[in-house]
């Protein structure tokens, strides 16, 4: 590929507050692990890399009032922020014209756990509901600068900022942005600490990676981002880059929930991939800033990985985790900072506390040592197997000369996406059609969803690990597959609003009453959000490209994004998108109170979906599929805009009609998310009137409950109705246009949350 | 014993949410982990919990579960050795 430009960067952790505290804290061995001093937990046995500043020292560094929500993570978050726009030059101005993806798996978590029991019986502290979600989180740190024109949250437990980066570029190559931050943010939390207390991998003496005595990982916490952009929007600029993004690989180890394999077949694969995309040779790595957690799984497993891509001449290799502890879903971008100071000031980041060499292990860096380095591999896995690494490289490498393959996969030249099957689980009847003509209408406000017998998808002694969620995700995911007819997928992408949330309830409910001692670690596992995705690699025995998005109600949205991008460049030919999520009693309570749920007359649900698209490769007609399936139909269009103003909207869709050599004239329906609970339907029907003037609009939502991924829905049903050939009078918003008309585009306009909205072009 | 190896099997299905089965169903004397039931690592942990939760037992190395958790009989003899509560 070509190399994209790094134009600037942002980094926060226990050793400095911005780049210049870090890099003398790298270059002279200063650890910033030690006792516990600001987190509010009883476990002060284990030390932590915390951050130096309280949040009112954060607040105000960044003039922020005392009084305004704030989380942790998100403080973090801007000050890494701030640096990285600053570093860029990117004025408030320019932000319209910038993405901003940004990694979290905490989220608001630090205040849900303080506020738990008055969230559940009081009206204290409703306000900090609505900032839990991993979404909110992002769009805190994000509107403390400005307006950006697209935003979205990757939750992939600790490869979360790492794959924030590997969509941006994605973005960027497929020409979608010119620049865009990319990064993540996480605090400590009192969830996280008991959380991987009760996986018994916290090591109570700083932690030793790759050593033979290991015995664990220190937790830590931090913020970094990375401001990634063309060469064509940097010279436009006149800005020079500090160093390049020349490759990435993201792969699933798909073994264990939380182990991970011992040959280390993830962070093999995904360190391979970098180095394909890059074009490079094993040889050419001068550094890999290692994952390396010091627990002694993750050690030996990663080992094994660089031995088999490495051979006998395995790169000098550091974890700079004794130095900052684990910081979960920030580290891919924090260790992608040090790697870049590392390339800018010429020097091996040392891998503090070892000394003695481990059983099949690698000899990390223990000497500072000053050395010219051209290209570095930085590592990060998550739970569930999420496995990425990323390849940094040097300004002063020679660019590669441009030849017909410099672009190969990145070329806009779009392939043809069919839809080859959908299923769900919510309202309806599950894994059927039978909405069509029959369906059920509930007058509750909270309806839980119906669910098969999963018996036919998951055994009893897997079952005994998985919540609703999972099994209605396994369950769709593998119908889905069965009815594409194909063997396999290239990726699993899915969006999730709330990922576990009954899990996270138990483990929360646990913590808040019971304290933190004896937490079931089973609750805990599945409490993160990658959770499903990574499942549902495991159970189909597949390790291609793994991500979770969780950002409110484009969840869905984003993760079709990011297979649109990658079936559009020819990265891919196949995908599994899924939109799950499920709702607890305890939880609809707690955000209706939040005001994130709607009036009474509107339902709320559950939903899980599953869909399977192909692209006609770039060497065939048509997908690799069975001959005898017929895809549902086709996916033509698709953008995702954050606050975009009327004239923006507008433009967007013709855009967006244009590019698929349509007009509004061509559209047959338009597919809305009224009868939704984050907006009222007025506003949706002003907008719509204004957009589409008098199209018919259809609604899903009465049926099919609203929930942060029942956008999903609203594919499956309009995927539905062009492959019937028929749109079920039951959808009309306006009953006196229910007609016979046979659909041929559909355009779904999905806004329910008011801020972000996304268009998908379906034809049939 | 009989009865501690009765309330044991309860136990560990209620801890490992082992839906479906009955203390019947498991052997005390076949293996838990691997060949046997099926258990992993993170049942191992649960078990550790369960051992402290209610028997008073604290093992602080994971390790030490291989021995003891080798059989729901071996289970119940270390608990009946061990126990504080």
């Amino acid at each position: 590929m070509k190399p994209i430009l790094i134009t600037g960067a942002g980094v926060v952790s226990a050793i400095g507050n911005n780049k210049a505290e870090t890099l003398e804290a790298l270059l002279s061995g200063r650890s910033g692990v030690g006792l516990l001093k600001y987190l509010k937990t009883e476990h002060k046995e284990f030390p932590v890399g915390e951050v130096k500043l309280t949040d009112a020292e954060m607040r105000q560094r960044l003039g922020i009032a005392d009084e305004a929500i704030t989380t942790r993570t998100a403080l973090m978050g801007m000050l890494a922020l701030e640096e990285a726009l600053h570093d860029a030059g990117l004025s408030p101005e320019l932000l319209p014209q910038v993405g901003f993806v940004s990694g979290t798996t905490v989220g608001g978590m630090d205040m849900s756990e303080q506020f738990y029991l008055d969230f559940i019986s009081s009206e204290a502290h409703k306000e900090y509901i609505a900032a839990h979600d991993c979404g909110s989180c992002s769009e805190m740190i994000a509107h403390h600068f400005g307006k950006f024109a697209f935003m979205t949250t990757l939750s992939t437990a600790c490869s979360s900022a790492a794959n924030a980066i590997i969509l941006g570029a994605n973005m960027i190559r497929c020409g979608e942005a010119d620049i865009v931050v990319v990064g993540g943010s996480e605090c400590l939390s009192k969830f996280h600490l008991n959380g991987f207390n009760s996986l018994m991998i916290l090591d109570p003496q700083p932690s030793r990676p790759f050593d033979a005595t290991r015995n664990g990982l220190n937790l830590g916490e931090g913020a970094a981002y990375l401001v990634l952009e063309s060469e064509e929007s940097a010279k436009r600029r006149g800005v020079n880059p500090q160093a390049l993004l020349s490759g990435y690989g993201n792969a699933c180890d798909a073994y264990h929930q939380t182990a991970s394999s011992p040959d280390g077949e993830g962070a093999y694969r995904a360190m391979k991939e970098a180095l394909k995309l890059a074009e490079i040779q094993p040889s050419e790595i001068d550094y890999i800033n290692a994952h390396g957690t010091g627990t002694p799984n993750n050690d030996t497993s990663e080992s094994q990985a660089m031995k088999r891509l490495f051979g006998e001449k395995v790169p000098p290799v550091s974890s700079t985790k004794p130095f900052t502890g684990h910081t979960t879903s920030a580290s891919g971008s924090i260790e992608a900072v040090f790697s870049i100071l590392a390339l800018q000031h010429g020097f091996l980041p040392i891998n503090l506390h070892w000394s003695q060499p481990m059983e099949d292990g690698i000899i990390p860096v223990t000497q500072p040592t000053r050395k010219e380095l051209r290209h570095v591999l930085c590592n990060a896995f998550g739970f569930g197997g999420n496995d990425s690494s990323v390849l940094l490289s040097s300004v002063k490498v020679p660019e590669p000369v441009e030849g017909p393959t410099q672009n190969k996969g990145a070329s806009t030249s779009s392939a043809t996406i069919y839809i080859l099957s959908a299923k769900q689980i919510s309202l309806q009847q599950p894994l059927s059609e039978a909405w069509m003509d029959e369906p059920v209408h509930y007058s509750e406000p909270f309806v839980r969803s119906i669910d098969p017998s999963f018996k036919e998808y998951v055994s009893p002694i897997e079952a005994r690990r998985m919540g609703k969620i999972l099994k209605r995700a396994v369950a769709t995911s593998k119908e889905a597959l069965r009815a594409s007819g194909l063997e396999t997928v290239d990726a699993i992408i899915t969006g999730t609003g709330y990922g576990c949330i009954e899990n996270t309830e138990l483990f929360l409910d646990a913590l808040s009453k019971e304290g933190e001692h004896l937490l079931k670690p089973t609750y805990f596992m599945q409490s993160t959000h990658n959770t499903i995705s990574s499942l549902v690699a495991i159970q189909t025995k597949n390790h291609g490209y793994n991500a979770t998005y969780s950002h409110k109600s484009i969840s869905f949205d984003s993760a079709l994004q990011d297979a649109w991008l990658q079936l559009q460049s020819g990265k891919i030919n196949s995908a599994m998108v899924g939109g799950h999520d499920e709702l607890t009693e305890t939880f609809y309570h707690i955000l209706k109170k939040g005001g994130m749920m709607g009036k009474d007359e509107e339902r709320c649900g559950e939903s899980a979906v599953s869909i399977v698209l192909a692209a006609s490769c770039h060497c065939e007609e048509e997908p690799r599929s069975h001959p005898d399936i017929q895809p549902l139909c086709k996916l033509t269009g698709f953008q995702i805009l954050h606050q975009p103003k009327m004239d923006t909207l507008m433009d967007a869709v013709t855009k967006l009609l244009h590019s698929a050599g349509k007009t509004l004239n061509d559209v047959d329906f338009i597919f809305t998310g009224i009868s939704g609970n984050y907006t009222n339907d007025e506003a949706y029907q002003q907008e719509t009137q204004t957009l589409f003037g008098d199209k018919p609009l259809l609604k899903y939502k009465h049926l099919f409950g609203e929930s942060f991924t029942s956008s999903g829905l609203g594919f499956y049903v309009a995927a539905q109705c062009l492959n019937t050939g028929r749109v079920p009078a039951s959808l009309f918003v306006n009953p006196k246009e229910a007609s016979d008309k046979q659909p041929k585009c559909i355009l779904l306009y999905n806004r329910s949350d008011g801020k972000n909205v996304s268009l998908t072009l379906l034809e049939a | 014993m009989d009865e501690l190896i009765y309330t044991l099997k309860q136990q560990i299905i209620e801890a490992l949410n082992l839906e479906d089965m009955t203390p019947e169903d498991i052997d005390e004397n076949a293996a838990l982990f691997g060949e046997g039931l099926g258990l992993d690592s993170i049942d191992a942990l649960e078990l550790i919990v369960l051992m402290e939760k209610n028997y008073g037992i604290k093992l602080q190395d994971p390790n030490q579960g291989k021995e003891i958790f080798k059989s729901v009989a071996v289970m119940a003899d270390f608990i009946s050795k061990n126990r504080t509560k």
